[in-house]
């Protein structure tokens, strides 16, 4: 090995802690990189190769009845390859011992295995047998859940009539990926099931002999969904069709499409803010490794060392920080993968989800690894190029310090002269401190955005299911019913206030964009359930036209007072223009509301609910809802505060992981600005802490000269890392909204808290590490020794 | 005369490694309060590890050491540094300014802390340097700077100034300023001095000459008729 290659790794070794808290800044950008990269690259490839495989269709459609015969129909529009029509129909299921409500989504298959779209993976059992009437297949999320599998028999209520469902297999399909019941923004798998009955079977139970109320199809490559959906839409208008959609708007699609919008977002924003700070550690210490270093530089080149071998040398103390982190950051990315691709397995149902991730990811983490590293020692590089041999052996200049700012004020403050050695070092070397106070800054400030989420969520939590819903019961009924249901839930025991709860499925067309949706709406005087705006405010239903969720109308478009095109879908198709009277910063959704009267104008009928909203005394609750189960009306019901915990328990799954992962960044970045930048501030005063202790200094006040500067560029960085968080925090929570939520801003006083303690916490344990050294210093050898 | 330090039997060992370095071999000594002292002897005779131990910077091996009447040798570090607070002025061959003060302010680094000091102009008076209070140490020449130290050490009035080769790294006319300087703290003040050095001119000026050789005083010679700096052949 070349004398110099020794050199360089004595000079590893000997600055191995400096090393390592660059290495671990540089560790987090690779290991963030390849974490969102390789669980966006996992979720991708799976979701494609399952599609592709089960034969994920490319449109949807749903209407109330249609003769079978439609299929070939829809088939024969152009541009369609294959096309096949179902049953779906709500089942609510009695299980044993269980008084909440579980409902089931029943979906027909063919029972000769002729489906080709939309295909069931058996995981365990077989498919409904033909003939077979009380055969299902359940999904294997519910199964787990409820702990059934083949053999397992379940009471159904379908289509208003009772019937033992016997299990004989566990399955999946890509339609069902990620699967929510009706008015559910959160799965709940012990609570919602999708079954699979055999297509005879569920004729029969559901009185739809030789007809189907919804269809899929795939498309010719080339062809135009946008004419197919016109087409279909044509041709299932007399079925009460509710408008064909595309994948975008298939709900399980739509979800897991947000959640790799969201990796992206993390891909984009986090690893840049680590690559930043390690390429400003790398530029500060490479650049004091240079300065004590001249007179070796100067006799190098003496001997005939080129420039360029200079230059390489340290460039080299760069990529071999950068190898380190490269390899750890890699190690831990894929190991975080590991753990966060399991849990997105819990919500997101794949036969197989394994974290699996490319060479060209690792490839592309190391190159950013270099890259920030080469580019920090760029400056250093220059300088030690640059030094002639001559000027280089004799020792630098003295540092020159002038009176600033501060000591126009400083001798009136009570400035002591270890006051104006910590305040005149830092003006000394101002690169080097704005470094160290923006590093620190935005350490703060990736934990601020992060935790910040949390506030998010829970902001959202309050606002949709405490304000917004106020009902401790939505009571869904199988088909839309009158008013004279909402009596008979009235009579019930328990029952304190039953509101309707009305809806009806819509295009909306503004210039040439259009929405399906449904306008939602209330009567005049409802009490259980709100729209609530963006500061908390309850927003009353407008006299006349339509109200948007800011979502809706930003898709659509469309401002308050702008005129937009009602179709309906379904009944009787009528077509309308209505003002829009107002738009709601709401988070959950894209949706619109009218007041009743207006809903009736659309409808031209006085338009039936399709749920009830109910308030109820707890203590009657499970005689209630006993009562509510044996209603044939009574599709589903679904309880406020269920649905309310298992939104709390995703947040907490995600709070302690992010917790975990992001307190540890934001950590390691504060630790490796902090722990440079002392020892850095400790090797150039190491001099003049002797002379202190010489004269008569106690440690703790030696100790006070070093700490003091960091404490003060620490403090600088928390005002800057707040208004970073800030800045960062909002950044990312637009990054993060989709058409499925709107992450609101909100963060909480406990963040700001939160962030500034750790970081302070960080930062001070560095601190002190490092100045435990001041314990060692030899005063007498450093006194002897001129710098 | 009153004593300063009494110390017995002292004796130093440092060990790197393998090897022992005995740089004090049982010195026995006495310093009266107010008097000047040369210590002279060729590097490694164990001249400043004696005045780094009597200064508190360092503890001796074995041995006795009472300062007035407190025991040196059970001191913690602590309470040493205490001593070294209120009783002991260093002087060293590289001035160990402290480079972002100003001549002034190095100075007020020792008022801030002492007991009874004197104003730190006063001090830089007292070595002729009250001009220059504002300017720091790299507008200052050598000798400049070696003087701003001595007022740095005499500032707070201590009771011993140990000076270790203090005019090693300046030339014959500014090595007799920084001279003139002890000297006249020796005698206005009545400090106690002990100097180290290798130029044997500087004896000189001494009341009392201490000859080290192999960590042992090989020899103590008394002066009768000390000389001013002035009169120092270098």
């Amino acid at each position: 090995m070349k004398a110099l290659d020794l050199k360089l790794l004595r000079d590893l070794w000997r600055m191995r802690g400096q090393a390592l808290a660059i290495a671990l800044v540089l560790a987090a950008a690779t290991a963030t990189f390849v974490l969102s990269l390789g669980v966006h690259r996992s979720l991708t490839e799976t979701r494609d190769a399952y599609y592709a495989r089960n034969h994920f269709a490319d449109i949807f459609a749903e209407m109330t009845r249609a003769p079978r015969n439609i299929v070939a129909r829809v088939a024969a529009i152009p541009g369609v390859q294959r096309a096949e029509g179902v049953i779906q129909q709500y089942a609510s299921l009695d299980m044993p011992g269980r008084n909440i409500p579980v409902r089931a989504l029943v979906n027909s298959v063919d029972e000769h295995g002729h489906d080709r779209l939309n295909l069931v993976t058996l995981r365990e059992g077989r498919m409904p047998r033909p003939g077979a009437s009380r055969e299902v297949v359940v999904d294997e999320a519910f199964a787990e859940a409820n702990a059934l599998g083949p053999g397992d028999e379940i009471d159904a209520i379908i289509y208003g009539s009772r019937l033992r469902l016997r299990i004989v297999g566990v399955g999946l399909a890509p339609n069902f990926i990620y699967s929510l019941a009706p008015g559910d923004i959160i799965p709940d798998n012990s609570r919602f099931g999708v079954f699979w009955m055999g297509e005879k079977a569920l004729e029969a139970a559901t009185d739809r002999k030789e007809a189907i109320n919804a269809l899929s199809l795939t498309l010719e490559k080339g062809a135009s969904d946008a004419d197919v959906i016109r087409k279909v839409d044509t041709l299932l208008a007399p079925y009460g069709g509710t408008g064909a959609y595309g994948r975008e708007d298939h709900l399980s699609h739509a979800f897991l499409d947000n959640e790799l919008m969201q990796l992206d977002a993390m891909t984009e924003v986090i690893p840049p803010v680590f690559l930043l700070v390690a390429t400003f550690l790398v530029y500060i210490v490479l650049g004091r490794m240079i300065r004590t270093e001249r007179t070796q530089i100067g006799l190098l080149k003496a001997f005939g060392y080129s420039d360029l071998a200079i230059a390489s040398h340290y460039l080299k103390f760069a990529l071999a920080i950068a190898v380190v982190a490269a390899v750890a950051g890699s190690l831990a990315g894929v190991w975080m993968g590991q753990a966060m691709t399991r849990l997105y397995a819990e919500y997101y149902r794949f036969p197989f989800l394994e974290y699996r991730n490319s060479p060209v990811v690792f490839l592309g983490a190391a190159m950013l690894s270099f890259g920030a590293a080469a580019l920090g020692a760029l400056a250093g590089m220059r300088a030690a190029a640059r030094l002639s041999p001559a000027v280089a052996m004799s020792p630098p200049p003295p540092p020159v310090y002038r009176a600033g700012m501060v000591e126009r004020f400083g001798t009136a403050a009570g400035f002591t002269a270890i006051g104006y050695m910590i305040t005149r070092h830092i003006a000394r070397w101002p690169w080097r401190s704005a470094i160290t106070v923006l590093g620190v800054a935005l350490s703060m400030g990736l934990l601020f955005a992060t935790l910040q989420f949390l506030d998010s969520s829970r902001a959202m939590l309050d606002s949709y299911f405490f304000r917004a819903q106020r009902q401790d019961l939505t009571v869904t009924f199988t088909e839309p019913r009158n008013e004279d249901v909402l009596y008979e839930l009235a009579q019930l025991p328990g029952v304190l206030r039953v509101e309707p709860a009305r809806g009806v499925p819509v295009k909306l067309h503004f210039g040439n964009r259009m929405e399906r949706t449904a306008i939602e709406s209330a009567t005049g005087d409802a009490q259980l359930s709100a729209r609530i705006d963006g500061e908390g405010k309850a927003i009353a239903l407008p006299v006349a036209g339509l109200m948007l969720s800011r979502q809706m109308a930003d898709k659509l478009g469309v401002h308050a007072g702008d005129r937009v095109f009602v179709e309906l879908l379904g009944g009787r198709q009528t077509k309308s223009v209505l003002p829009v009277a107002g738009i709601v910063d709401e988070f959950v959704g894209e949706r619109v509301y009218a007041a009743q009267a207006t809903l009736e104008r659309i409808t031209r009928d006085a338009s039936p609910a399709g749920s009830a909203l109910l308030r109820i005394d707890p203590a009657a609750r499970d005689g209630l809802l006993a009562r509510l189960k044996d209603m044939p009306q009574v599709l589903g019901v679904t309880e406020r505060d269920a649905a309310m915990n298992k939104f709390e328990e995703m947040i907490d799954d995600n709070l302690y992981t992010m917790l975990f992962f992001y307190v540890g960044f934001a950590s390691a970045i504060a630790v490796g600005v902090v722990y440079n930048s002392a020892r850095i501030l400790f090797s150039e005063r190491a001099n003049e802490l002797a002379t202190l202790r010489v004269l008569g200094y106690y440690r703790s006040e030696v100790g006070l000269v070093l700490l003091g500067e960091l404490a003060l560029l620490v403090a600088a960085a928390v005002p800057v890392g707040c208004i970073l968080g800030y800045w960062l925090a909002q950044v990312m929570t637009a990054m993060f909204s989709s058409d499925l939520f709107r992450l609101p801003f909100a963060p909480t006083r406990a963040t700001y808290g939160y962030s500034i303690l750790v970081i302070l916490a960080s930062a001070a344990l560095t601190a002190l590490a490092v100045a435990r050294r001041v314990l060692r210093l030899d005063m007498v050898r450093v006194l002897k020794a001129r710098e | 005369m009153e004593l300063a330090f009494r110390g017995s039997a002292l004796g130093k060992v440092y060990r790197t490694g393998e090897t022992e370095v005995h740089a004090l071999r049982g010195v026995d000594l006495e310093i009266r309060t107010g008097e000047l002292l040369v210590l002279l002897g060729p590097s490694g005779s164990g001249k400043s590890t004696l005045l780094n131990i009597i200064g508190g910077l360092d503890r001796p091996t074995s041995g006795e050491l009472h300062y007035g009447g407190t025991d040196l040798v059970g001191l913690n570090d602590r309470e040493l540094t205490r001593f070294r607070r209120a009783n002991i002025g260093f002087i060293f061959q590289f001035y160990n300014l402290i480079p972002s003060l100003t001549a002034e302010e190095n100075v007020r680094l020792v008022t801030d802390i002492a007991d009874r000091p004197m104003e730190p102009g006063e001090a830089l008076a007292l070595v002729g340097l009250a001009e220059r209070a504002n300017h720091y140490p790299a507008q200052l020449s050598g000798g400049e700077q070696q003087r701003v130290a001595v007022a740095r050490a005499i500032a707070k009035q201590p009771g011993v100034l140990l000076c270790d080769e203090p005019t090693g790294a300046l030339d014959s006319k500014t090595g007799i300023r920084v001279l003139e300087t002890l000297a006249k703290a020796n005698r206005e003040l009545g400090t106690t001095v002990a100097i180290i050095t290798h130029n044997v001119g500087i004896a000189a000026m001494a009341q009392r000459v201490l000859h080290f050789l192999d960590g042992r005083i090989a020899r103590t010679e008394i002066n009768e008729n000390p000389v001013d700096p002035q009169a120092i052949s270098w």
